[in-house]
């Protein structure tokens, strides 16, 4: 795992916040962080490429970008095999944002996770059908969402 | 939004230009002045379409590690339990959901042992049995979702 020198954790304390909201972002935050700007966007792009950095930019609140409907479905597939077949082909669907093999336990047989965005619920019950229609896959529970009651970054570097 | 926004999400969602004047660099992408570039981003931020601009770190490349979690929280236990797990710093995304699980989470820790430990405590603090689901294998995570229509 990398081991980040003091101004690098600097660096991504803001990182992992807003970017200063400025022309010249990354100047600002080389001032703070007292390093050149050049070596403030080339420790963001080593970062980006190594894949550290999943992604550089815009988190956008979906439901205020017309991407206002969501369900978390649930697939209960018991064969390794046929669960990994199935979580491939979902991976592929534009509205698929999130697909996660995770372990069953005793009161929860279901295997197969995937996030599916719409902009209507008409959507979504056409996308749904799709993926089960596609893989096979008929034993699947609808987790609609009611409320969402927390959704923030997580803080990695502390002061 | 107009179509020039939704060009400019679909570019500023997977990258925001890594270069010294990132709003020129948009700008020329979109045909647009550095300082109407800057604007629109500006608008976004304040229309709250923009939630946040910045770096998403891989947890697990960090040393961290995340799970999913679950629980069945009896109605009058839910204001507690929401509040307990929202006060979790490792807490990034919680939902109520349609389910006889009907608390969602996820929780982020420094190492699989500290989140254990939270969700134990939680447990104990609660009486409620918390499913505990990291990921066994990752298909697809995208969370940039395209605004010109496919």
């Amino acid at each position: 795992m990398r081991h980040f020198t003091p101004a690098e954790r600097t660096i991504l304390r803001l990182a992992q916040d807003q970017l200063p909201d400025s022309l010249t972002p990354y100047a600002d935050m080389a001032r703070q962080a007292g390093v050149s700007e050049q070596e403030v966007i080339s420790l963001l792009q080593s970062l980006v490429d190594e894949g550290v950095i999943r992604r550089f930019g815009a988190s956008i609140k979906h439901q205020n970008a017309g991407w206002n409907h969501n369900v978390m479905v649930a697939w209960r597939i018991d064969d390794d095999a046929a669960r990994d077949a199935a979580g491939t082909t979902m991976a592929e669907h534009p509205h698929v944002s999130h697909c996660y093999w995770r372990p069953a336990q005793a009161d929860w047989p279901y295997t197969l996770f995937t996030m599916v965005h719409g902009r209507s619920p008409e959507e979504l019950q056409r996308v749904v059908q799709e993926l089960s229609e596609t893989t096979g896959q008929r034993d699947f529970g609808l987790l609609h969402s009611i409320k969402e009651l927390k959704k923030t970054s997580m803080v990695y570097f502390q002061e | 939004m107009d179509d020039v926004d939704k060009r400019l999400l679909d570019i500023i969602q997977t990258a925001f230009p890594l270069t010294p004047r990132p709003y020129l660099t948009l700008g020329e992408a979109l045909g647009l002045t550095e300082a109407e570039a800057l604007a629109r981003v500006r608008r976004l931020k304040a229309l709250k379409v923009i939630r946040r601009l910045g770096a998403n770190f891989q947890s697990r490349a960090l040393g961290f590690r995340s799970t999913l979690c679950a629980a069945k929280v009896p109605p009058a236990q839910l204001e507690d339990f929401i509040a307990r797990v929202n006060a979790l710093p490792g807490t990034t995304h919680n939902y109520l959901r349609q389910h006889d699980y009907n608390v969602w989470f996820t929780l982020i820790g420094p190492s699989w042992e500290d989140v254990c430990r939270t969700l134990d405590e939680l447990s104990a603090a609660t009486g409620l049995q918390i499913l505990n689901l990291p990921a066994k294998k990752l298909f697809k995570i995208r969370v940039d979702f395209r605004m010109q229509e496919e």
